[in-house]
């Protein structure tokens, strides 16, 4: 039986949103296929090495959240982290997990906080929220693609460097900066999405890329993951898209 | 002068709006405001006021203090339809008087119970001028409208500045009980008995979900180091310290002791209530069921000793007289409200955020009576436009305690659907809003008889479902 283990990182502190939707949706899709699953938490203070986990998330948190956790994870995890990274362990960010995978995170008084810098990307901060349902077209291989929707809630704009991929193209929303269609990114086996809570859930075309991506690297790369239900996340998506069409959301 | 015209505006417009079959619970208060921005502070001057805030809780307890006032001898005038922003405080304020609870018995005076939002709070608190404010508990809600939680908290301490009230405050709730900091001469602490919830937790260990429901509020905001705690109740809440500074959960006044026997998600269960300066100690059936109303219940016995004490001076028996009266309440509008259809009965638990459906959710599932469960989830502006928080919710430790069949509709009945689908669960019927009637029609026939149908909706859905059971069932409109 195949084991999977994801390190979900500051579950008590980086938590807004139902961003925890995101690991079960990880861990339920596994167990669905009798892939066992441990759940690790790893928090201030707890210990993490190379190895320890094939899948990462790292969700968004308040400010006063974020502040306690930051110095653990770009000081004392970071260099781990960078190095998972590039070596292609899969990880998942959401929000304020996602920027600080970048280089820095300018506020808008001027204050910059410095991140991990495990990604070429920044983000400045704006006193206007995007806050909003989305819409995006996410493309796995590069030829298909699948309608992607989530619930956008920040006021940092992120910019990626010359020649990084992001993750998908906004089809309505805001996405990384409100200006030039992106979101999030992709780098190397690395997501960042600015989309919260229920992604993973509603779109298990993603997850379950995840999850390939993930047992491809620990059993080989011949490793294929069996298809099953998606438990109403089709239905929920198109719900949420006619919602979206029908003009009930509200755009602020 | 001004506030003479702002009051008479007020009371025209209430009564035209009346004619008109609307509550008009907040437009006559917005409008005195708009005349005279000092109108609170002069209506509210000299009266008997107490306040509710916090972010659960605050109109179940609302409703059990004016309850427990009349039984007590007091008239009340509340707030009752929940208009607890500037304008609906202003409107009771002006036109509560043709509205008011008669005591029991003689009256020995007026008491105005408002439920407060805590943003509102903060602006309100200081003309209000009340004698006491009670804080319920601070758990997330709608964070994209109110934004973060020890912002709430701020707000509320602020607002408590500009008074001179006897706060009465949970002591099991770390941001809550820090208002105490600073504010130890007019702090009144409620919680569960220390002892009592350590051994009460050994014996009734929760049950694990996949993974931890979302917590608040566990880091010390001065050190940033975790709490430990001893014992917890759910959420953040429990006796709580930090292992850096050692700030911990005060020693509560007033504490509960669970029961020997039976369950808190009975109606009657019976548990008791502490007064420790006093060293009393009192027996007290839960009236409103659901473990969260142990809370509910001790902080309005709590508020009404206090309030009770400045009102008549300090005698030993408001504490009990208080215990007496928590045993004659009533559930309020839409929550925990029940209504018999032939021989079943049919039961509206409002859900606003994520400590609400998690608490409603193992009541239902403790339930001796349940037959149905039925959720139902908007997204309108008052419900926060984004439902990812049910993703906050640990269904997965309660899905085998759940009813067989479950129902879900509103706008956004497919992501409950979804969500409800992750636990493990399946959905017996579906739909959006304008399926809501069906879908209750269906899960009303197939609920077993002498059960109840459990309905969880968030607002504005809670809203279309009470209009909808109004029409049908003929159950009273809210301002009635």
């Amino acid at each position: 039986m195949e084991k999977i283990v994801i390190g979900h990182f500051y579950p008590d502190l980086l938590n807004l949103y139902g961003d925890r939707g995101n690991v079960l949706a990880l861990a339920v899709r596994s167990r669905l296929r009798d892939i066992e699953v441990e759940i690790r938490n790893i928090s201030v203070g707890d210990d993490l090495k190379e190895g320890d986990i094939d899948i990462g998330f790292i969700g968004g948190g308040q400010d006063s959240e974020q502040n306690i956790m930051s110095d653990d994870l770009v000081k004392v995890k970071g260099p781990v982290i960078k190095s998972m990274i590039e070596s292609g362990t899969v990880f998942f960010t959401v929000c304020g997990g996602y920027q600080m995978l970048g280089k820095y995170y300018k506020e808008h008084d001027g204050k910059v906080i410095e991140c991990l810098g495990a990604i070429d990307l920044y983000t400045e901060g704006e006193k206007e929220r995007f806050i909003n349902d989305t819409v995006y077209e996410f493309s796995p291989d590069g030829k298909s693609s699948v309608t992607c929707v989530g619930f956008e809630n920040h006021s940092g704009r992120t910019y990626l460097g010359e020649g990084v991929m992001p993750f998908m193209k906004v089809v309505k929303g805001h996405g990384n900066n409100g200006k030039d269609g992106t979101e999030g990114v992709r780098y190397k086996n690395t997501f960042g999405t600015y989309s919260h809570g229920s992604f993973l859930p509603k779109n298990p075309e993603v997850t379950d890329l995840l999850l390939e991506l993930a047992l491809k690297r620990k059993y080989g790369e011949d490793y294929i993951l069996k298809p099953i239900d998606d438990l109403g996340a089709k239905e929920a998506r198109e719900a949420a898209l006619k919602y979206i069409e029908t003009g009930k959301e509200q755009m602020i | 002068m001004r506030n003479k015209i702002a009051a008479a505006s007020a009371v025209i417009i209430r009564k035209t709006l009346r004619l008109m079959g609307k509550g008009a619970t907040t437009l006559p208060g917005k409008i005195a405001l708009k005349i005279s921005p000092d109108i609170i502070r002069s209506k509210a001057s000299g009266k008997n006021i107490i306040t509710i805030t916090g972010t659960n809780g605050k109109t179940t307890t609302s409703h059990m203090i004016s309850d427990m006032l009349n039984t007590l001898g007091y008239d009340v005038i509340n707030n009752i339809s929940g208009a607890n922003l500037a304008s609906g405080i202003a409107t009771t304020l002006i036109c509560g008087r043709e509205e008011v609870k008669k005591a029991k018995g003689d009256s020995k005076g007026l008491v105005y119970v408002l439920e407060t939002d805590e943003a509102a709070f903060a602006k309100i608190a200081k003309p209000l001028s009340p004698k006491v404010c009670v804080v319920t508990n601070l758990f997330r809600d709608q964070l994209d409208r109110y934004g973060e939680l020890t912002h709430t908290r701020d707000l509320i301490a602020g607002g408590i500045d500009g008074t001179s009230a006897t706060l009465v405050i949970n002591s099991d709730d770390s941001l809550v009980a820090s208002l105490g900091i600073g504010r130890e001469d007019r702090s009144v602490f409620f919680g569960m008995d220390k002892k009592a919830l350590i051994s009460y937790e050994k014996d009734h260990p929760a049950k694990k979900g996949i993974i931890p429901p979302s917590a608040d509020a566990v880091f010390c905001p001065e050190c940033k180091v975790r709490y430990e705690y001893k014992a917890r109740t759910y959420g953040h809440l429990g006796d709580f310290y930090c292992p850096s500074c050692g700030r911990k959960s005060p020693d509560p006044r007033f504490a509960a002791i669970y029961g020997e026997e039976g369950n808190p998600a009975f109606e009657g269960y019976k548990f008791s209530i502490k007064d420790t300066k006093n060293g009393l100690m009192e027996e007290v059936p839960l009236k409103i069921p659901g473990s969260h109303n142990i809370y509910n219940t001790l902080g309005c016995v709590a508020a009404v000793t206090v309030l009770t004490e400045k009102m008549e001076g300090e005698k030993e028996d408001h504490f009990e007289k208080a215990c007496d009266a928590s045993s004659e309440v009533k559930a309020a509008f839409g929550r925990m409200e029940k209504f018999k259809v032939k021989d079943k009965e049919v039961c509206i638990l409002l859900v606003k955020n994520p400590a609400g459906l998690d608490r409603s959710l193992q009541f239902v599932a403790d339930s001796k009576d349940t037959g149905c469960l039925y959720l139902l989830l908007n997204s309108n502006f008052a419900d926060g436009k984004d439902v990812s928080w049910i993703w906050d919710v640990d269904f997965e430790s309660k899905a085998e305690d759940l009813p067989e069949n479950i129902y879900v509709s509103g706008q956004r009945y497919a992501d409950m659907n979804l969500r409800v689908r992750y636990c493990g669960r399946d959905v017996r019927e579906k739909g959006d809003e304008t399926h809501m009637k069906e879908i209750f029609d269906k899960a009303l026939s197939e609920c077993p008889s002498g059960k109840c149908v459990y309905i969880l909706p968030n607002y504005t859905s809670m809203l279309a479902l009470r209009a909808m059971l109004v029409k049908e069932f003929g159950i009273k409109d809210f301002w009635k």
